[in-house]
Formats: structure tokens, C-alpha cells, sequence
């Protein structure tokens, strides 16, 4: 089963982009597929996890240019300073160390650095648009 | 004189620093924890309808906002002069009870538990969750079930897993269900059988931390917490009781209406987190606890058995007389956590629970409101004023982590004297000094994941205030 997580914070501007990907997604209908909708990663997430064979996340990375830009943001922020929100590769350290998962990956960021509002709705919305087709 | 800095503290919720003075006979003079972000709600909530306050106010955090959204339709009730049903009231006790828990888990297994199990002087990149999930996997799955176990209850009765929708004036806006209820208490038992396991482990590992037991913020002060008409512990509701070091009662049956009569609020420089202090003693010798450790002192009993056992052998660690050793805040939560299980487990299978939960109503009958409740990390102030239309004149908050403002940064000078040698400073003794603030599990509040950055730092500083050196924590 292929499972899609979108995260972010709606009230925050462009960091709402993974959820809002998750509501497209959710009028599709698609196969073998279940879709997580959440504010922020937490531990308690990787158990909604153990049937994935293919882990999705989609999330607005920091960037100060390239905004729009679609990428794999790898870089963990909070790493062992861990705090109330993990990063995608905590969740794979989870999966792999606690219960003998070792799903596909990948991670999915619209680069943006404005966390207050959607300045340029259109470049936003073409990259909602990419981002769903690939994931349809 | 030189200072420390410590920029940014890890395994804590929000951004901080801590700044440690050293005078120039090199000894350590002073330590302050400055909390660096400015969140501006109390100012922002001016001009709002009442009804927005749950849903606003519970995003001044991810990780409690149940209890901001608790204080909040409190005050509501208040202003609307409305009394939830009582399967309302039982409905919000147990979503509070859950948030408890799951924040206390959090705290415990995930940001605190690397130091007991490879102690405090262990290598950086060993004291971590990862190294836990290698060494304990099955702590690490335990913390991870009681935190979905909370998540769940939340979910499920109140709508949403963080910021809640169904907390509302007048009660919840769904009520129980039978198969809702047989469902959560099937998972209970298995719950606290982790948690009574997750207290063995913390009992037979205290021998090794005896120093830091000594040393991690034990000074006289005041304690507060509600407690319910019997004395006994007490979440949602109830009266507020202010006891001394020796376990004297200054101040009981105080409605948290009147908190300004006994709740001074002070600030000081380079943070912005107040300080909050017992007026009739005044700033800032009116220091007191709040929290789990408060709240064990102050409650006469937990009125749960397996929690009560605990109590019992909790109280007995200073002979009956309020514990003052700040590192036992993780003992006392721990037996909150057990508490919370059983009080959840209860409240379920009362069959008042079940009936109607919400009771509409939307006149404003009083145009000033105090809601108040024990948030995971203490008590919790919501004060509104609002005129005949409800809209919102004024707010005063006080969070649970002010309270003990004044109290962390006099832990924070005890262990800096303690274990930092300003000459040479040691991985093991920073540690400690960032352990102190997590005995406290303050949370300085982010509810976005968006910028990530992490948490705070340690600043070293002469004597004209000069930075020596800066202990970057990430």
C-alpha cells in the first residue's frame, strides 16, 4: 500500500502546501492508496505506517530562493534535538529500528520562504498541479 | 566577569537560551533562561468574538492545545453564565486527562529518557532517541503507544489530534457513543501496564543520579495547584491552594476568579516569558512551582488505587513534607501519566458520560471571565474582558510554563554552581544544565513545523557582560 502524507500549517501561508495536496487528492479516488493529512510529524504517526510499502511526504521546505521550486528537501532541522515534530527520516529510523519496516521513500517540498501568506497564488496552484499529476 | 551561553537548549518545546555569568574569580554568579520568541496573543485576541478564543488561543501551541482551548470555553462558560452538562464536563476532563498524558509522554520517553538510560555525562551523539531505539526498542514502541493512546482520545472525542474543533462554550460538540467508548477502554489496560512498567524503570534507575537529585533545582518555595473540594489532585476544575516549602497552607478555596489579588506578574530583560510571583510576598521572593511536582505536593490524594500506592511512596521521599528536588517533577509525572489512565478509564464508564454533552447558548451575560485549568506543565490562566457583544477588549494569559519562570532560573543558577567549571567547560555539565529546564518540561510554544530551527542556546559572559563563548545546541 502506498500511504501520502501531507503536513503542514494552513494558518502559515505556503507551509499549508502538503495538506493542500492532500485535499486534491483526496476527490481522486486513487488505488491502494491512504492519505494522512497532519499539522506536523509525530511519533505516534509510524503506526499508521506499518502496512506502507511506499511512504510519500509532501511539505514546503525553506528556501530564500528558488521559490515554487519543486525538490527533495533532505535536510533535517530538529534532528536528535528532537522536539513535539520529527522529520520524515525519523519516521524511516522508526519504521526500520522498532518494527522491521523498510518502505520506499520520498519526499516531496515546494521550496518557499514566505510562511505568512501565498503571495503568487498562480505559481503555487502549478505547483499543487505538478504535484497531484505525479502522485495520481 | 564572563558569561556562558548555552544557544540553542535541546529536547525542549520552543526556542530559548540560557546565559550563565561568571565573576572574575571565575565562579559562576548568576544563570537566566530567556525565552527568545514573541508570540503577541494577548494583544492580537483584542477585537475578536469571544467564540473564536478556543480556536485561537489553542494555537498558541502544538503540543497543548487542548489546555489553552480548556482555560479558554472555561471562561466562555463564564461569560455566556452557562453550565456544561455533566457528560460535557466529563467529555472535557478526558480530553484534558489525554492531553496530560500524552504531553507527559513526550516528555519522558522522548526528550528525557536518553539521560537515564546513558546518564548524563554520555557521548552527544549517543544521547539521543535514535541511540534509545537501538538499546530499548521496546521503551521507545512503549512511548509511542501511550502518546497514540492519548492522540487518539483527543481525536476521537474532540475532533482533532492537536487544536481540537469539538471544545466548545457549553460543553463538546459530540457526545459519547457506546462503541466510541468500548473502544477506548479496550486499549486502556495495556496503557497502564506501561506506564506502571515505565515507573519500575524510573524507580530502580534513581541510585545512579543521586548528584543531580541533590543539585537539580532543590530550594524552598511555593507551590500551587487546583485542587478539587476534597483536596485531592484535580485537573479541569476546582480551587486554587498555595502551600509553603514545609507544606503550610497560605492560601486556600481561592477562586481562580480572584487570581490577581494573589498572582503578581513581573518582567524582566531579554526574555519574553513573565514572571509570575505570589503577591503577598512579592517579586521575586514570591517564587513558587507549578506542574506535577505542585500538584503531588499539594493534593492530599490522587482518588485513583494504583496512583494512590504511588502517591503514597512519592510523598514519603521527603517524609510527608512537600518534595522540593526538581528532578522529581519526572517522577511526578510519571504518576500523572498513571493517574490520567485510570481517571480516563473511569470517567468512560460513567454512565453520565454518555448523555448530552453541549448546551447552546450565545448571550453575553458577564463582560469579565477567568478560565483556569491544570495544563500538563501547571496552571493555566485564560482572562477576558469583553463588552455587551462579546467582542474581546482585553486578555491577560498566564501560561503554566511562566509560573515557574522565576523557579527555573534559580534551578538554573544551583546546578550552573553545581557542575560547571568556567575554565573548562564539559559536554556533561552543559547537559545538565539543559536537563534542569527539561525536569521542568517548559513549553515555550511553536505550533508550525515550517522554519524547524531548533531550539536554544548557552551563552558564556564576563562581568562587564561581554560574550565570552557560545555553546551552540545543534
Amino acid at each position: 500500500m502506498r500511504v501520502i502524507i501531507g503536513y503542514g500549517n494552513k494558518l502559515r501561508g505556503e507551509d499549508g502546501f502538503g495538506v493542500d495536496v492532500i485535499e486534491v487528492l483526496q476527490k481522486r479516488k486513487l488505488v491502494d492508496t491512504k492519505l494522512i493529512s497532519v499539522m506536523q510529524l509525530t511519533p505516534e504517526l509510524t503506526l499508521e505506517l506499518l502496512a506502507a510499502t511506499h511512504i510519500i511526504f509532501v511539505d514546503t521546505a525553506f528556501s530564500q530562493t528558488d521559490h515554487y521550486a519543486l525538490a527533495c528537501a533532505m535536510e533535517i532541522q530538529n534532528g536528535a534535538a528532537l522536539s513535539h515534530h520529527i522529520a520524515p527520516q525519523t519516521i524511516r529510523m522508526f519504521l526500520r529500528l522498532l518494527y522491521a519496516k523498510n518502505p520506499d521513500f520520498e519526499i516531496i517540498s515546494m521550496l518557499s520562504s514566505n510562511f505568512d501568506e501565498i503571495p503568487n497564488k498562480r505559481s503555487y496552484k502549478r505547483s499543487l498541479n505538478a504535484v497531484v499529476a505525479y502522485l495520481s | 566577569m564572563k558569561k556562558i551561553i548555552i544557544d540553542p537548549v535541546t529536547r525542549i518545546e520552543g526556542h530559548a537560551k540560557i546565559t550563565i555569568d561568571v565573576d572574575a574569580n571565575n565562579r559562576i554568579s548568576d544563570a537566566k533562561i530567556h525565552v527568545t520568541q514573541f508570540r503577541g496573543f494577548e494583544k492580537f485576541c483584542e477585537g475578536q468574538i469571544y467564540s473564536q478564543m478556543p480556536a485561537l488561543t489553542a494555537r498558541t501551541c502544538g503540543i497543548c492545545p487542548v489546555s489553552h482551548a480548556i482555560s479558554s470555553i472555561k471562561a466562555c462558560d463564564i461569560l455566556l453564565g452557562v453550565t456544561p452538562p455533566q457528560a460535557g464536563i466529563n467529555l472535557r476532563k478526558i480530553i484534558n486527562l489525554a492531553q496530560i498524558l500524552q504531553s507527559h509522554t513526550l516528555s519522558f520517553f522522548h526528550l528525557s529518557s536518553p539521560d537515564f538510560i546513558y546518564g548524563f555525562d554520555a557521548k552527544k551523539e549517543d544521547r539521543n532517541i535514535f541511540k534509545m531505539m537501538q538499546t530499548h526498542p521496546q521503551m521507545a514502541k512503549d512511548g509511542i503507544m501511550l502518546r497514540a493512546f492519548g492522540q487518539k482520545v483527543i481525536q476521537t472525542l474532540g475532533g482533532k489530534r492537536i487544536h481540537p474543533d469539538g471544545l466548545v462554550p457549553g460543553g463538546v460538540e459530540q457526545n459519547l457513543d457506546t462503541q466510541t467508548k468500548n473502544t477506548l477502554l479496550l486499549e486502556i489496560p495495556n496503557a497502564i501496564k506501561i506506564a506502571e512498567e515505565t515507573l519500575i524503570f524510573f524507580k530502580n534507575n534513581l541510585a545512579k543520579f543521586e548528584k543531580e537529585i541533590d543539585s537539580f533545582g532543590v530550594f524552598p518555595s511555593l507551590f500551587m495547584a487546583l485542587v478539587d473540594e476534597n483536596g485531592n489532585l484535580e485537573h479541569y476544575d476546582g480551587k486554587l491552594k498555595i502551600i509553603d516549602s514545609e507544606g503550610n497552607v497560605l492560601q486556600e478555596n481561592i477562586s481562580p476568579q480572584h487570581y490577581k489579588e494573589f498572582i503578581g506578574e513581573a518582567v524582566e530583560a531579554e526574555s519574553y516569558l513573565k514572571s509570575p510571583y505570589y503577591k503577598p510576598f512579592g517579586y521575586p521572593q514570591g517564587m513558587y512551582r507549578v506542574g506535577a511536582l505542585a500538584r503531588l505536593n499539594i493534593a492530599k490524594a490522587c482518588g485513583t488505587p494504583k496512583a494512590d500506592k504511588e502517591l503514597l511512596a512519592f510523598k514519603a521521599l521527603n517524609a510527608g513534607k512537600p518534595v522540593l528536588n526538581s528532578f522529581y517533577y519526572h517522577y511526578a509525572r510519571l504518576i500523572e501519566m498513571l493517574y490520567a489512565l485510570e481517571k480516563i478509564e473511569l470517567l468512560l464508564k460513567d454512565e453520565t458520560t454518555m448523555g448530552e454533552a453541549l448546551h447552546r447558548t450565545s448571550k453575553i451575560l458577564k463582560t469579565q471571565a477567568v478560565g483556569c485549568s491544570e495544563a500538563p506543565r501547571g496552571t493555566l490562566f485564560h482572562d477576558y474582558e469583553v463588552d455587551t457583544n462579546g467582542i474581546i477588549q482585553k486578555v491577560n494569559l498566564i501560561i503554566a510554563t511562566g509560573n515557574n519562570n522565576l523557579a527555573m532560573n534559580a534551578g538554573l543558577k544551583q546546578v550552573a554552581q553545581t557542575f560547571i567549571n568556567a575554565e573548562d567547560v564539559s559536554e556533561g555539565a552543559l547537559n545538565r544544565v539543559e536537563a534542569l529546564i527539561r525536569c521542568f518540561d517548559p513549553c515555550l510554544s511553536c505550533s508550525t513545523h515550517a522554519l524547524g530551527i531548533v531550539s536554544s542556546n548557552i551563552e558564556l559572559k564576563d562581568h562587564n557582560k561581554n560574550i565570552i563563548q557560545i555553546f551552540k545546541r545543534n
